[in-house]
């Protein structure tokens, strides 16, 4: 049974629709992230989860239970807040303790749900300690912590590591995931880092505007992205997203000669993400390399093809002057179609080599094409 | 090097130089005279000032005068600073709230601190006076008895203090309300999402950080009932049978009424340093359960 069933909520400020008939659910002991930019109405859809905010329509069932209106202490939550939200005049055992002290737990109960929370999240040194005399990394631990000891099934992040710096990210983002697996928490997440949704979540809620773009496992989201949108906000370099064009015998990229497409382009966009192209000697389509972005494992290369720009991954060290020429190279199942006008995904790549072997050839058609 | 940090310090000393002249000769070195002073007998035309070392103050301790004024101020004092310390923060959570026309209630709040003391002391000799006043007006449309209000010994004093209250409970609210708006929204969401009722949330959260202004404003409150005495003069002066005389208004009756300037001195220098030890026994006392961020 699904913990939490969002049904078709609608959120008004003013004339605004911060969430605009949005509907999702998610399974018991999963981790479910809401993903999209700043202002997509995530956070809202969060708080509205919360009981923070009331939807201006739909419904929201926790447990099976229509919570809509329901008071947030009564939906048996726990949240983490971006800024942690910890109270600041009291100590780290006075913050975690701080909601079963409102429920009146009784002393012992406490104190082991303490020592064992403390103990789960590396606290148990610092329980004497006010906010302000932690690192950020040890404040977010206190606010887990408080989520955590109430022992809540259900857990809402709004963003919680977007304060630490970069490598304590990474680590938090293991030790987090690492943890709701073994408390076996339904964890609902809410970020705008693609990256953080990728490797945390079991299903990713892309948002765009209010509204729901797409709704998969990272695998999908990353594999068949259902618009543009999706296809460019996924994946570090975005995907490149290629204007088509009708050349002599097919669609060609903008610009440019060789035919990449069997048949007219019909205003699709071409996607391939860069670390699916390949640089060869021979064949591919050839371009013009810009500049190249080493980064220790792999290199990105900027490059041209007729008039569109693209990125291109590699592995390793990349030398070559800009203005070179080089030849770019994919294969059939790496390739990605969207409709240029409502910006959705027209086919897939298995459907396309199954149905067009052309793509196929592209390496051959091109360096036969090469001569003409 | 050496040369620029020695020319840093002119600089600071330079920008210190306006400010510390400023104190120096209309704070500290009057504070020193008036201590100097209290050591003097008054002198006049025909015995001049004479040093008489603690006799001011065996004069003053046997002043039943200056006992009433004491007993007054602090009888003042305890009505006026807990009542409209209470009444600020009761203020400033209620117009912190959502509810229509916030910004009129909270300007109406204020409205008293900006009206000058002598304005307010008319304004409240209006509903005190007797047969005429507002008070008695409305008690005799009730058919209750009237009452001479700033002319009772007994009760002119009380009057007093709910001037001083309504005076003062707005400007003390200001202060509040900004530490009530500087107190991020999510500490009281996550207490909401752990069950915490209001009054629990305000208990345990709200008042706790609410303290270093609650220290501040005490400070001031505690000060002010000792230096607030101009309403006196436009309503009581000081009567009857010194009923309603601060400390503050005596000393001015005795140096300028009575012109004894060394009694005068005297008495200042009882009160600044009865108000030096109370404001260092409140810091000294309050700053350890006190949260700052």
């Amino acid at each position: 049974m699904a913990a939490i069933q969002v049904e078709e909520i609608t959120k008004l400020w003013g004339a605004t629709r911060a969430v605009d008939g949005v509907s999702f659910a998610v399974p018991e002991g999963r981790f479910v992230v809401l993903l999209g930019p700043s202002g997509c109405g995530k956070s809202t859809t969060l708080r509205i989860l919360a009981g923070l905010e009331e939807p201006s329509s739909g419904r929201v069932l926790i447990d099976g239970r229509d919570m809509t209106r329901a008071a947030p202490a009564q939906r048996r939550i726990s949240m983490v807040f971006q800024s942690y939200a910890l109270f600041p005049h009291l100590d780290v055992r006075e913050n975690i303790l701080f909601g079963l002290k409102v429920r009146r737990v009784a002393r012992e109960e406490r104190e082991r749900r303490l020592a064992r929370v403390a103990e789960l999240v590396g606290l148990a040194d610092l329980l004497d300690r006010k906010p302000a005399q932690l690192s950020g990394g040890q404040r977010q631990r206190v606010a887990l912590a408080r989520a955590i000891v109430s022992e809540h099934p259900i857990c809402l992040m709004d963003e919680p590591l977007s304060n630490l710096d970069a490598k304590l990210r990474q680590e938090m983002r293991l030790e987090l995931r690492a943890l709701q697996r073994r408390l076996g928490m339904t964890v609902v997440y809410v970020t705008h880092d693609q990256a953080e949704a990728m490797s945390m979540a079991d299903r990713i809620i892309l948002m765009r505007a209010g509204r729901i773009e797409q709704e998969g496992d990272p695998d999908a989201l990353y594999g068949r992205p259902a618009t543009l949108f999706a296809a460019s906000f996924i994946g570090t370099p975005p995907m490149n997203l290629l204007t088509l064009e009708d050349g002599p015998e097919g669609a060609v990229i903008a610009g440019s000669e060789v035919k990449v497409l069997d048949g007219p382009a019909e205003a699709r966009i071409l996607g391939l993400r860069p670390e699916h192209l390949r640089i060869t000697e021979t064949g591919g389509v050839p371009a013009e390399l810009l500049a190249t972005d080493y980064l220790g494992a792999d290199t990105v290369i900027s490059a041209r093809i007729g008039s569109q720009r693209l990125g291109i991954r590699v592995a390793g060290r990349y030398r070559a002057e800009p203005g070179a020429p080089i030849r770019v190279a994919w294969s059939p199942e790496h390739l990605h179609l969207f409709d240029a006008r409502s910006g959705r995904r027209t086919c897939d790549a298995s459907g396309l080599s199954g149905t067009d072997p052309a793509p196929v050839r592209i390496a051959a058609t091109a360096s036969k094409g090469g001569g003409s | 090097m050496r040369a620029s940090r020695r020319l840093n310090q002119v600089y600071g000393w330079l920008l210190l130089t306006p400010a510390a002249i400023l104190l120096l000769s209309f704070t500290h070195y009057p504070t020193v005279a008036t201590l100097w002073q209290s050591f003097f007998s008054t002198g006049t035309a025909l015995r001049p000032s004479r040093f008489v070392g603690l006799d001011n103050y065996r004069f003053m301790l046997e002043d039943e005068i200056f006992w009433k004024v004491v007993g007054n101020n602090l009888l003042f004092a305890a009505g006026t600073i807990p009542v409209s310390i209470a009444l600020a923060l009761l203020m400033a959570v209620w117009v912190n709230g959502r509810l229509p026309g916030r910004a009129l209630v909270r300007m109406a709040y204020f409205t008293p601190t900006i009206l000058p003391m002598i304005a307010v002391a008319n304004i409240w000799l209006f509903f005190y006076t007797p047969e005429i006043g507002l008070l008695d007006q409305i008690l005799r449309s009730f058919d209750l008895p009237t009452r001479n209000w700033l002319g009772d010994p007994d009760i002119v004093l009380w009057c007093i203090i709910v001037l001083a209250v309504w005076k003062e409970a707005g400007f003390f609210m200001i202060f509040y309300l900004a530490a009530l708006q500087a107190l991020p929204p999510e500490l009281e969401e996550a207490a909401r999402l752990e069950g915490a009722s209001r009054a629990y949330y305000f208990r345990r959260v709200v008042f706790p950080l609410l303290m270093p202004t609650t220290l501040f404003v005490l400070v001031n409150a505690v000060i002010n009932s000792f230096k607030l005495v101009d309403q006196l003069f436009i309503l009581t002066k000081g009567g009857p049978d010194n009923a309603s005389a601060l400390l503050l208004y005596y000393i001015y009756e005795v140096a300028f009424s009575f012109f004894d300037d060394s009694y005068a001195a005297t008495l200042t220098v009882v009160l600044l340093a009865a108000l030096a030890l109370i404001s260092l026994g409140q810091f000294l006392f309050l700053d350890r359960r006190i949260h700052y961020r």
